[in-house]
């Protein structure tokens, strides 16, 4: 017995030597489930697409439709004015009354954050793609021009807002996070212009576009863009040939109704160079933008928020009987566009007026969901942005064709308004052209950047009673923030 | 590969510490032992521990006292050791009856502690580590026994992140070591745990807390912020069945609510910093809606235990059952859970034993309305709860905010809950004099259940919900541990050595799956099933987590020379696949000394000095606390676009954040010194520890400028840390007659400076509030610390705005803050160091009186020196939200303050970070007061009842502080956002009473 328990003693200390086993090679080796990572990316053609589509994406965000895109631009004008009931997001009052300062209100950094994530995801699209092994390169060209399209669109509103900006043209590394400086200007600009050059070089027309590809950007949305880019660097010449290189492909055409332009029926319509694409989806918001909402009706029927509010001003400065007035802005007491109800008065409200272009009829779910495409870049733009440059380089002929065949669409049948413009003299052209520019693109968000280009800002806000001051207000404050984790690299600009 | 190498030399060198072991073969056979334990008076003594020397060989006594056991030979030592009595060793000789009379005592140098991987004599300890024992544990009524620990064991911080029912606090140990996950970790029975949720004060035996790295350094990357473990109770052997039940119940309510403006003032300071008055008639607004009353109760809570050991000398038994019933101080939220605790063990053979610890809980809870207590604090109180005809006030149009007593009708279903079966099973087999294998498979696997369900409603067009909505989630949880371990055990002499060696493997999983629908067929909870919505609104998804797996190898050895001179060397060796290939294994060693003076001749005889013992350790730990994932960056899926002419939503992917593949463990290296002193039989005692401990290579998610673009910050080993501290512990006991007293005081004293943030540049800077980081950590600062304005006063006229010029436009009324480089104007460079997140001392001072049947006892706890950045005052949003009646002290021109600025509502200067919302952390409390009855013996042995205790017991009734919130303690898990007092789930303070009965 005793004998019997030595042996099985011996035996368990024999086998205790193999309680010390090591697991397989593997054990330690774990792969991510359900998930791609940065080692397996851009493996496939269809990952090329998605990174592309992910840039879209972005464009949809809080940070780019919302509070600080419509304060930045359309608030800060003389357009409009905060809306909604005093007390409400009262920090937007800040554009209001050039209160601002580099921490509030916050969406000046939110807009910052939001279009350098933009920046990231088609910095990612643009080192990725060529990457990806074996493609189609038809697909590998037009992807990777959907993706400069974009980067310059993103570098252009932001070097218009902030100035000098750092210049991020691929993802960063640990070493180079704190070490950026602002570049400037024109290295900015000459970024985006070959960014679009690019673009241009390898997107298709608009024409050639394949059906369920409509929304994407093209080969004419580049031109627009650049010839924009070149009024805002008053470089004419250039901006008046992309113009005309837009106009002269007879891609596009003026919408015949002005109002109808932007309701659903006008999405991506004859005079659509460039729309950030939204649709209200039944299950989940996933196709939304928030800019329906912010601006919706407030009250009763009760369709949003009523932010940026028509301001008295810009009411005032339609000529007598202009059509675009009633389209542009939503009264108490109108019906609605789609006849489904009638604004009544919310005594909560003051100025109760609504941006119309940022009205859509019913949708599934939610004011949430918003399902209205914005238009970014459209046809008139283009054709006001060639009356100007024509003005300017002394060709008032041309430009007033332009200029006129906006008029004319805005007048539709009418007759006895918006009578065609006659030349008098360059500089009252000018004007005119300034002027019609502002009510053409009225709530477009499209004026504080027309304004501070032409260095009519500070006069128009003073004007308004506004205190803008020259050499400060023309540039928005640097983030504190990205000021402090530069650890001084990075300065503020002039005033703040 | 580097660790693949270093394995096989790893496993060279066990087979040859086992040759050693072998060379000791010596087959022994068994013999019974048995006697009776009484003390002087001739009582017995039930539950004396009776152990083999130098062996796990044991038992206890039973009712009668009498103990019964195996032992190998008739020439061993048997050592009888009972909490208050002086432990005897006994040698059998040749015996094979021993009656024993233990004398009582204050010593309590031979209790047995819990260590790492097994089990020490205190005096032989080497290393610092702090024990609480279940009485103590139990004081304080809280569904989380790491409440317990609180102002108990010097150097351990205890912080109640929140009082909403069921959830854990943060803890730390000997400071902020790390800036990221520096919580320690749990080892339940041998499990390693991130979370002890699941256990119930009721169930634990004790708790020890391993402060320094020679007590930790065993558990290697997962030791650095130090290691709980705790044992849960186990039956004795030879034991009649014991019967245990307690019971008490009892009342909660908020410790404090905090002082807002009522209905007039709010009134008179919006009218005045409205362009127009808002309100004409301020008179009539009265005083208004009281919140906060409105969302809070007095709650009910309760807890049954009841718990049956014993054992044979076959096997030895604990069941347990508990039920812990908590209605939160928030309406609508409770905390439930019931668990069921099953240990046993089974002798198999003399040398086998095998034995299991099982654990199953279930708990239902359900989650306060999401952002109440914020909206409480911030609802207009202008507004009605609830109007005359049943309809819920609006308090969207001013304060922005939503109805919370409508949130408490439609947002209330919160559910979650679920199971979780977590424990081991293990053999230890004693095949040869001095050695003991043991091998254990630990598991803990959670089913966890979520549903909430939102009815449509509406309030006010903000407050409102058109169609029915459910979401539901369930996820699962399963890891695994396999342990195996060898001891081998000898005295030669004068020399004692101990040598343990082991091999561990863990691994992690887990998985989720839910959806949501709407318009749901019924609005009561028989319907809340996705079924029951419209498919079209359905929603789902499902994922799972990226394992974490580790393989370790580890390896300790105690040497003792005649008693005195102590020696423990430690090293594991550590895989774990949260590291990229090249970065992924690491070596942990530690080494300590300890001498007994005591016993040297010299002191020996010493009256007066009853115990004196030096102790030095240094190690080395590490830390891998970083998501999975951090490593390398995961493709973020669902980013679509929409196009074509049907606006088809077309799926989009791409990276949004950027990983580091270079990450390694973070790694702290620390020394300890310190003594253990004891006078007058023990009855005075102190321990005192000084330590440094570096840590190297923090790892942190480090903000960094939104211009890289990244959507998240990422990982990198950044920073190195020192904390310098002193742990200081006191205790007296004494005995009078039938008066009994005890009193402990404790302190920790910390200093905790970075040293340098390597790549990441000279600071790092977190936590964004109104668009100013709110900490900055640099070298020679303490981590996290505030930064930001001091403020010098108030602008008292447009005078003063010249004097003093401001970058930004201020006007009369605003802060005038101190120009702190004086360059003459105040701008962003003249923001400076506030202050400190972090206590420089944290005190204890807990009292134990008794007296013939009563017993009372009385605790308390502090901090001080720290700072709270009452945030939730800065947070104007989007309306107008009410105030604290501090702001009512505001700059006018009847009230010219050089102190509170005039009424704005947010922005520069008034609202961005300076000290003017910087306010004083320090808070004394008196955390526990109870007070018990032992019915008299005579009188219950009647009924059959060993002992039947009644009792009483307030927890948090006072508390002494300057801070303005709800509670003055703080917490954060993340170390760069300490102190920041967003608005929490309030602290309660309450009062139980109860019942304890012994069968």
């Amino acid at each position: 017995m005793k004998n019997k328990l030595s042996s099985i003693r011996l035996i368990l200390v024999i086998m205790s030597l193999f309680l010390y086993p090591s697991c397989g090679e593997d054990f330690l080796q774990v792969k991510p489930l359900g998930e791609i990572n940065a080692q397996n990316f851009f493996q496939e053609e269809k990952h090329g697409g998605w990174a592309v589509n992910a840039i879209y994406n972005q464009l949809r965000s809080w940070d780019m439709v919302s509070f600080p895109y419509l304060g930045m631009t359309d608030i800060v004008s003389d357009d409009a004015v905060k809306g909604s009931f005093p007390a409400d997001a009262e920090r937007l009052n800040a554009f209001d009354d050039f209160t601002y300062d580099s921490r509030t209100p916050e969406d000046i950094r939110q807009t910052w954050k939001g279009y350098y994530q933009a920046i990231f995801r088609a910095n990612i699209a643009i080192e990725g793609i060529p990457k990806i092994p074996k493609m189609n390169e038809n697909l590998r060209k037009k992807w990777l021009g959907e993706a400069h399209f974009l980067r310059a669109y993103f570098y252009f509103n932001l070097v218009r807002w902030f100035g000098q900006v750092p210049l991020i043209t691929k993802p960063l590394t640990q070493e180079e996070f704190y070490t950026q400086q602002r570049a400037a200007v024109e290295k900015v600009y000459d970024l985006i212009k070959s960014d679009l050059n690019l673009a241009i070089s390898s997107l298709p027309l608009k024409s050639a576009l394949d059906a369920a590809d409509l929304g994407r950007v093209t080969k004419g949305a580049a031109a627009g863009l650049m010839a924009k880019v070149f009024l805002t660097q008053r470089d004419f010449s250039n901006a008046s040939k992309w113009a005309k290189e837009v106009i002269d492909s007879k891609e596009y055409s003026l919408f015949p109704d002005y109002a109808r332009l932007f309701r659903k029926e006008g999405e991506n319509g004859v005079e659509s160079l460039f729309e950030i694409q939204a649709t209200a989806l039944e299950a989940s918001w996933a196709g939304a933008t928030p800019f329906n909402m912010v601006q919706g009706v407030r009250g009763s029927p009760n369709l949003g928020w009523g932010f940026n509010n028509p301001s008295d001003d810009l009411v005032r400065s339609y000529e007598p009987g202009d059509p675009r007035r009633d389209a542009t802005v939503l009264y108490v007491g109108e019906v609605l566009p789609d006849g489904s109800g009638v604004i009544e008065d919310n005594p909560s409200m003051e100025n109760e007026r609504y941006n119309q272009k940022a009205w859509v009829e019913s949708h599934p779910g939610l004011q949430d969901n918003g399902p209205g495409n914005i238009r970014i870049l459209r046809y008139a733009d283009v054709l006001l942005i060639a009356a100007e440059a024509l003005n300017e380089l002394n060709n008032p002929s041309e430009a007033l064709k332009y200029l006129n065949q906006v008029r004319q669409r805005a007048r539709g049948t009418r007759t006895t308004v918006l009578p065609d413009v006659v030349f008098t003299d360059k500089l009252t052209l000018r004007e005119r052209i300034w002027k019609e520019r502002r009510i053409e693109l009225a709530m477009e968000q499209q004026r504080w950047f027309d304004l501070v280009r032409t260095d009519q800002a500070e006069k128009v806000m003073k004007n308004v009673g506004k205190n803008f001051i020259k050499g400060k207000h023309d540039l928005f404050p640097i983030p504190q923030t990205e000021i402090d984790l530069s650890e001084g690299k990075m300065a503020q600009n002039p005033g703040y | 590969m580097i660790f693949r190498d270093n394995n096989k030399l790893f496993r060279q060198s066990l087979f040859i510490i086992y040759a050693i072991m072998f060379c000791h073969l010596n087959a022994f056979s068994q013999i019974r032992v048995s006697g009776k334990i009484t003390d002087e008076k001739g009582e017995a003594l039930i539950g004396v521990n009776v152990l083999v020397k130098n062996t796990n060989n044991g038992a206890l006594s039973d009712l009668e006292g009498k103990y019964s056991l195996e032992v190998p030979d008739k020439q061993v030592v048997l050592v009888f050791s009972y909490v208050g009595f002086s432990s005897k060793e006994i040698n059998l000789e040749g015996k094979s009856e021993l009656n024993v009379i233990l004398s009582e005592s204050v010593e309590l140098l031979n209790e047995i502690v819990v260590v790492g991987y097994g089990t020490q004599r205190k005096s032989d300890l080497t290393g610092v580590v702090g024990t609480i024992k279940s009485e103590e544990i139990q004081k304080f009524a809280s569904a989380n026994i790491t409440q317990a620990l609180q102002g108990k064991i010097a150097g351990v911080q205890v912080v109640s992140g929140s009082g909403r029912p069921g959830e854990a606090p943060i803890v730390r140990i000997r400071g902020t070591g790390t800036l990221n996950g520096a919580s320690p970790i749990y080892v339940v029975d041998g499990l390693i745990l991130d979370n002890i949720d699941f256990l119930n004060a009721s169930d634990i035996a004790s708790m020890e807390v391993l402060k320094d790295a020679s007590a930790a350094a065993i558990y290697g990357t997962r030791g650095a912020n130090g290691v709980i473990i705790i044992t849960t109770r186990q039956g004795a052997k030879n034991t009649k069945a014991q019967v245990r039940f307690n019971a008490w119940q009892g009342v909660q309510q908020p410790a404090k609510l905090l002082a807002l403006t009522n209905a007039g003032e709010y009134g008179l300071l919006v009218n005045e910093l409205s362009n127009k008055p808002v309100f004409t008639d301020l008179n009539a607004l009265g005083s208004g809606t009281d919140w906060q009353n409105e969302i809070f109760r007095n709650a009910a809570f309760r807890n049954y235990n009841l718990q049956i050991s014993g054992g044979s000398d076959q096997m030895t038994y604990s069941i347990s059952g508990d039920a812990f019933l908590q209605d939160g101080i928030i309406r609508s939220s409770y905390f439930n859970r019931y668990s069921l605790r099953i240990n046993n063990t089974y002798q198999l053979a003399s040398f086998i034993k095998i034995g299991h610890n099982l654990s199953y809980v279930q708990s239902a809870a359900n989650r306060e309305p999401g952002g109440i207590v914020f909206n409480a604090y911030a609802a207009d109180p202008t507004a009605v709860a609830v109007d005359a005809d049943g309809k819920f006030g609006n308090t969207s149009v001013l304060s922005n905010v939503s109805n919370p007593v409508a949130q408490l009708k439609y947002n209330a279903y919160n559910r979650y809950g679920g199971q979780q079966l977590a424990g081991n099973a293990f053999i230890d087999i004693h095949p040869l004099k001095n050695i003991t294998l043991k091998s254990s498979i630990g598991f803990n696997s959670f089913m966890n259940k979520s549903k909430s369900f939102e009815p449509e409603f509406y309030v006010n067009d903000k407050q409102r919900n058109p169609e029915s909505r459910l979401f539901v989630g369930n996820s699962q949880t399963s890891d695994w541990q396999w342990e195996n371990t060898a001891v081998y055990q000898k005295d030669f002499k004068e020399h004692r050595v101990t040598l343990l060696t082991g091999y561990t493997v863990q691994s992690r999983q887990g998985e989720f799956l839910g959806g949501s629908r709407n318009r749901l067929i019924g609005d009561t909870e028989d319907f809340y099933f996705l079924n029951a919505g419209d498919a079209q609104t359905a929603t789902n998804y499902q994922g799972a987590n990226t394992p974490e797996r580790y393989e370790s190898y580890l390896f300790r050895s105690n040497y003792a020379f005649k008693d005195k001179y102590l020696l423990t060397f430690s090293f594991r060796r550590d895989g774990s696949s949260k590291f990229g290939s090249e970065k992924r294994g690491g070596n942990f060693p530690s080494l300590a000394f300890a001498w007994r003076a005591k016993e040297e001749p010299l002191l020996k005889n010493l009256q007066g000095l009853s115990n004196l013992k030096f102790r030095v350790s240094w190690g080395i730990l590490g830390n891998d606390k970083i998501p999975t994932g951090a490593a390398i960056p995961t493709v973020t899926n669902n980013l679509s676009a929409v196009f074509g002419p049907d606006e088809a939503l077309i799926f989009g992917a791409s990276l949004v954040t950027l990983a580091n593949p270079f990450l390694q463990w973070e790694e702290s290296r620390s020394l300890n010194g310190g003594f253990d002193i004891g006078f007058l039989d023990n009855r005075l005692t102190a321990e005192v520890d000084l330590y440094h401990r570096l840590t190297t290579k923090i790892l942190v998610p480090v903000p960094i400028p939104d211009y890289v673009g990244s959507a998240g910050n990422p990982y990198v080993n950044a920073a190195d840390v020192v904390n310098k501290g002193l742990d200081i512990t006191l205790n007296f006991q004494n005995k009078e007659g039938k008066f009994n007293y005890k009193w402990s005081v404790l302190g920790s004293f910390i200093d905790n400076n970075v040293i340098s943030l390597g790549s990441t540049g000279n600071a790092l800077r977190d936590v964004v509030i109104n668009g100013d980081f709110a900490t900055l950590t640099q070298p020679g600062y303490p981590i996290g610390s505030f930064f930001g304005y001091k403020v010098a006063g108030v602008y008292q006229n447009a005078e003063d705005v010249k004097t003093y010029p401001n970058n930004n436009p201020v006007k009369p009324g605003d802060l005038r803050f101190e120009d702190i480089n004086a360059d003459g104007i105040i701008n962003a460079k003249d923001r400076t160091w506030l202050g400190s997140p972090i206590p420089a001392v944290n005190y204890g001072f807990n009292l134990e009186l008794s007296y013939a049947g009563f017993d009372f006892n009385a605790e308390f706890n502090g901090v001080y020196g720290n700072k709270i950045l009452n945030a939730k005052k800065m947070f104007r949003g989007f309306g107008i939200p009410n105030f604290e009646t501090s702001f009512l002290n505001r700059w006018n021109k009847d009230n010219p303050s050089n102190t509170d600025p005039r009424i704005t509502n947010g922005g520069y200067p008034n609202f961005v970070v300076s000290d003017y919302f910087l306010e004083d952390g320090s808070f004394f409390r008196l955390r526990t007061l109870g007070i018990g009855y032992s019915l008299p013996e005579n009188l219950i042995n009647k009924m059959l009842i060993n002992s039947l205790r009644v009792f009483a017991r307030a927890n948090n009734l006072f508390t002494w502080t300057k801070y303005s919130g709800y509670t003055p303690e703080v917490g954060s898990e993340n170390v760069l956002q300490v102190g920041i007092d967003r608005g929490i789930y309030p602290l309660s303070k309450t009062i139980v009473f109860g019942v304890s009965c012994h069968f």
